[in-house]
């Protein structure tokens, strides 16, 4: 067992206090401090307090390295440490939160406008300072203890009672969203959410904290054998297959119904986002080109969408009439928008085919920020109207349905496309073309020298994920009904690969989770929509810590990050004198090969 | 010599690379269903001429003629497609894919099933990928049970170095080549695979009906396999021959030994 070093406990406990500082001058802590989680004493303010000392904790229990080996840190030595760097976080947060007052917080609030005295007063929970001081120390002492004991305890209990406190936060998170789901389902829900607070009630958290953590109990005694079996079950029987599809179908058609109005459009929004996904996984995650500027296509869809099936310029008088345009039907103007993407993709795809990598990033992330100066300037006025934008895009009205004003019709309607988006792009995936772009992706050269045209295959990706990409601004044109050029600036292209990457480079499963996650979740908790940005670093910092392969990671590229891991143990054992051993089944230099030394 | 049809020649072939001349003036030409190996010292150029015959390097003179015509210029999928395939010095596999897929790539210039056939999965798309699949096991099965089986399915990283070869070589046989050309194939292998991979090299010409031009150090192998052995120095051919003639050349002695006393 290792133990914990004093060393580490003091930088955790001050890298603790330090973001509780942060969090408590971003306002996140007032922003939350009367959003009831459960009952009225556990307020997510409040949780928040003992937060960061729960994650400096957690860091700092971790698995250490001993004369060469992994070993965890044992349950009593887990809890002290924990708890010290509980104690350091609540004497450093303390102290800052001490010397704020005797500085004087409105001197603070001249920089720092979310510093107010109700900032104070909720520290110090309404004792002021000195007397209310003690409390926050022992509510981050408290958090330490819990992470210590999230890390180190027994796993036949920490698991269990992490997932019944996690599932207890999720659910009194989502308290304007699971009424609603109960409420329409006709079941009754007074028990388990208080009308008064909102939030859970204790004996609604209590009860969700037994039956999480019951089940997880069950789940890991029986449940991953039953899940092996329903696997084996549905690859053996091609019925089963077809069986689970229909009943995926069932659910998905059902869901909005289910769900209503507000997840509903949470869900149009998600999906709009799912499609730029799959777009941009063709072009990073299958060819390996790395598309900063995703968002042209997307702009490029939706306004093109608008121009052909007859939309009007904002002007300062009224409306206008664009320059060019078309009076088409939605579902002809798609397929031409597609198409048109497509040729867009080869004409960004062409000046940058001799790029690879940082560079290739950096040119891309030019050709977006171009197209969305273009949507915004006075040049482009006359054709898209410019900083106004325009106006009256169809609402692709069919079957009576109002895509604009009914979110749950929108959600069908986006569904479709992401159906046939998933389709293509797994069938391509699977195919020769697919090959094609792995092995490009993994040796542009030997690719090349195989027989593999691998300009022909980046200017296809850059096509193909054009072209998916602008059905997702064709989307979005059809739900908003007008475009302005806010809607299309470098954020669209971030949030995209941000989706990709957390979901799993490569992977289509990985892209929904990824977007239900990053878009979904967000859109969920209006609370949390001015913290989105920082969520979403937050987020991509803790994915790339925990689990660098994504959320759903593709077996290829999970492969390859384990390799550089592998060739690490490698070395560190070679050290050790056992090179041998471990050299013949670790990919070497020569496999892993740079693209530019084939001699 | 010249009744059979010259497959590959080279005629003047010069390359450098800032003042080192990588290769100046070479001629050498390979006759189809010829074994031919290149030999000389490191540095000779033996792998530069490779990279110019496949593309990789453009030279700066001289001119590259395949079947009759000339393929200087070309992009290497180019030349692969009309039917030189090689292996590369340090083995340079997709590692992340699986050995199978690694033969299958090999089929890929044989192919042509595009995005449409691929999404809606035609007959002929269908029909041609189970085509790959077996073409790549086939020359997978040319080196008999080391690739097969359940190992078709593994990443090619999880080989051990003489299979990574035999991979390459095998990617190499998928393409449907004319020419073949083994860059150091027996290199790093012990003395029995060795023995294996010289016997296979004469199955690629015997069995395969493939012409082979083969970079090789091991000269027990060189002498197994060769019918016409081609001594480069400094980028210029100084011998070419019978192995017996090459052998015994003075200069290529010369080479060889003025390398080892001076190492």
């Amino acid at each position: 067992m290792a133990r914990v070093p004093t060393a580490s406990i003091v930088r955790a406990g001050l890298v603790g206090g330090a973001v509780a500082i942060y969090v408590a001058l971003v306002g996140l802590y007032t922003r939350f401090a009367d959003l009831e989680l459960v009952g009225e004493q556990l307020t997510l303010g409040r949780v928040l307090i003992l937060a960061p000392a729960l994650v400096a904790s957690y860091a700092v229990t971790r698995p250490r390295i001993v004369g060469g080996e992994r070993k965890p840190v044992g349950f009593g030595g887990g809890l002290v440490g924990g708890t010290l760097t509980g104690a350091v976080t609540g004497t450093v947060f303390a102290s800052a939160v001490w010397f704020a007052d005797w500085f004087g917080i409105d001197r603070i609030r001249e920089i720092f406008v979310q510093a107010t005295e109700a900032l104070i007063l909720f520290l110090t929970f309404d004792k002021g300072v000195p007397a209310g001081l003690p409390y926050l120390i022992v509510l981050c002492v408290a958090g330490g203890a819990v992470g210590g004991f999230a890390r180190t305890a027994p796993a036949s209990i920490r698991t269990p009672a992490s997932v019944g406190v996690l599932a207890v936060l999720a659910l009194g998170l989502l308290q304007r969203i699971v009424p609603i789901i109960l409420f329409e389902l006709g079941i009754e829900a007074d028990w388990l959410y208080s009308p008064t607070t909102r939030g859970l009630t204790w004996r609604g958290a209590a009860g969700v904290f037994v039956v999480a953590a019951a089940a997880n109990v069950l789940w890991s005694r029986g449940g991953t054998r039953l899940g092996e079996h329903i696997r084996r079950t549905v690859e053996e029987a091609p019925a089963a297959k077809v069986g689970l599809l229909v009943a995926t179908l069932a659910v998905l058609s059902v869901l909005p119904l289910l769900l209503g109005t507000v997840i509903s459009e949470v869900l149009g929004q998600v999906m709009v986002y799912v499609l730029l996904g799959i777009g941009l996984n063709i072009v990073v995650g299958y060819a390996g080109l790395l598309d900063l500027g995703y968002v042209a296509f997307f702009a490029f869809g939706a306004y093109t969408t608008g121009l052909l099936t007859g939309a009007f310029l904002n002007t300062t008088t009224g409306a206008a009439e664009p320059a060019l345009s078309a009076d088409l039907s939605f579902y002809v103007a798609v397929w031409i928008v597609a198409l048109m993407a497509a040729g867009l993709g080869l004409l960004i795809g062409a000046p940058v085919l001799r790029l690879r990598g940082d560079y290739l990033a950096i040119v891309t992330l030019g050709l977006g920020e171009i197209v969305s100066i273009i949507t915004a300037s006075r040049w482009a006025q006359p054709l898209i109207g410019g900083p106004q934008g325009m106006r009256g895009v169809t609402n692709a009205e069919i079957f009576g349905l109002d895509f604009q004003k009914d979110p749950q019709a929108f959600y069908y309607l986006a569904l479709a496309f992401v159906l046939l988006a998933l389709f293509v792009s797994w069938r391509l995936g699977a195919s020769r073309i697919g090959r094609a772009w792995t092995a490009m992706r993994e040796d542009e050269q030997v690719a090349d020298a195989m027989g593999i045209s691998t300009i022909k295959y980046k200017l296809l990706a850059f096509a193909m994920g054009g072209s998916i990409g602008a059905l997702g601004g064709s989307l979005f044109a059809v739900n908003i009904g007008s475009l302005s050029p806010a809607s299309f600036g470098i954020l669209i292209s971030i949030t995209a690969l941000a989706v990709v990457i957390l979901g799993g480079i490569g992977s289509l499963p990985g892209v929904v989770v990824g977007a239900l996650v990053l878009i979904g979740l967000p859109g969920l908790l209006r609370e949390f929509e001015e913290y989105r940005l920082l969520i979403y670093g937050g987020a991509l910092v803790a994915i790339m810590i925990l689990r660098p392969q994504g959320l759903i990671p593709n077996v290829r590229r999970s492969r390859e990050l384990e390799e550089e891991e592998a060739t690490q143990d490698a070395w560190a054992k070679g050290a050790t004198g056992e090179a041998e051993a471990v050299a013949a089944v670790v990919p070497g230099g020569a496999l892993g090969g740079e693209p530019e030394d084939i001699e | 010599m010249s009744q059979t049809p010259r497959l590959l020649e080279l005629s003047g072939v010069a390359k450098h690379f800032g003042g080192l001349y990588a290769l100046s003036g070479l001629d050498l030409y390979v006759s189809e269903g010829e074994i031919v190996s290149v030999i000389g010292p490191n540095g000779a150029g033996k792998s530069t001429m490779f990279n110019v015959v496949t593309g990789l390097y453009e030279p700066d003179d001289g001119d590259v003629r395949f079947r009759g015509d000339s393929i200087v210029g070309l992009a290497p999928n180019r030349i692969t497609r009309l039917g030189i395939s090689r292996t590369f010095q340090t083995v340079h596999l997709f590692p992340n894919m699986t050995i199978l897929e690694n033969a299958m790539v090999g089929q890929h210039c044989r192919s042509r099933s595009g995005v449409l056939g691929s999404v809606i999965r035609l007959p002929s798309t269908r029909r041609e990928e189970d085509r790959i699949r077996t073409k790549a096991k086939e020359s997978l099965a040319f080196f008999g049970s080391r690739l097969a089986g359940y190992r078709q399915d593994q990443p090619a990283f999880a080989l051990s170095y003489a299979n990574r070869r035999r991979l390459e070589m095998a990617r190499a046989l998928a393409t449907d080549p004319v020419l073949v050309m083994l860059d150091e194939p027996t290199a790093g292998m012990n003395p029995s695979e060795t023995l294996e991979l010289r016997d296979h090299i004469v199955r690629m010409r015997d069995d395969l009906g493939l012409t082979v031009l083969v970079i090789e150090h091991d000269m027990r192998v060189v002498k197994g396999v060769s019918d016409r052995v081609i001594a480069l120095d400094y980028g210029r051919k100084i011998a070419e021959g019978t192995y017996e003639d090459v052998a015994n050349d003075p200069q290529v002695i010369e080479a060889y030994l003025g390398t080892k006393a001076a190492g």
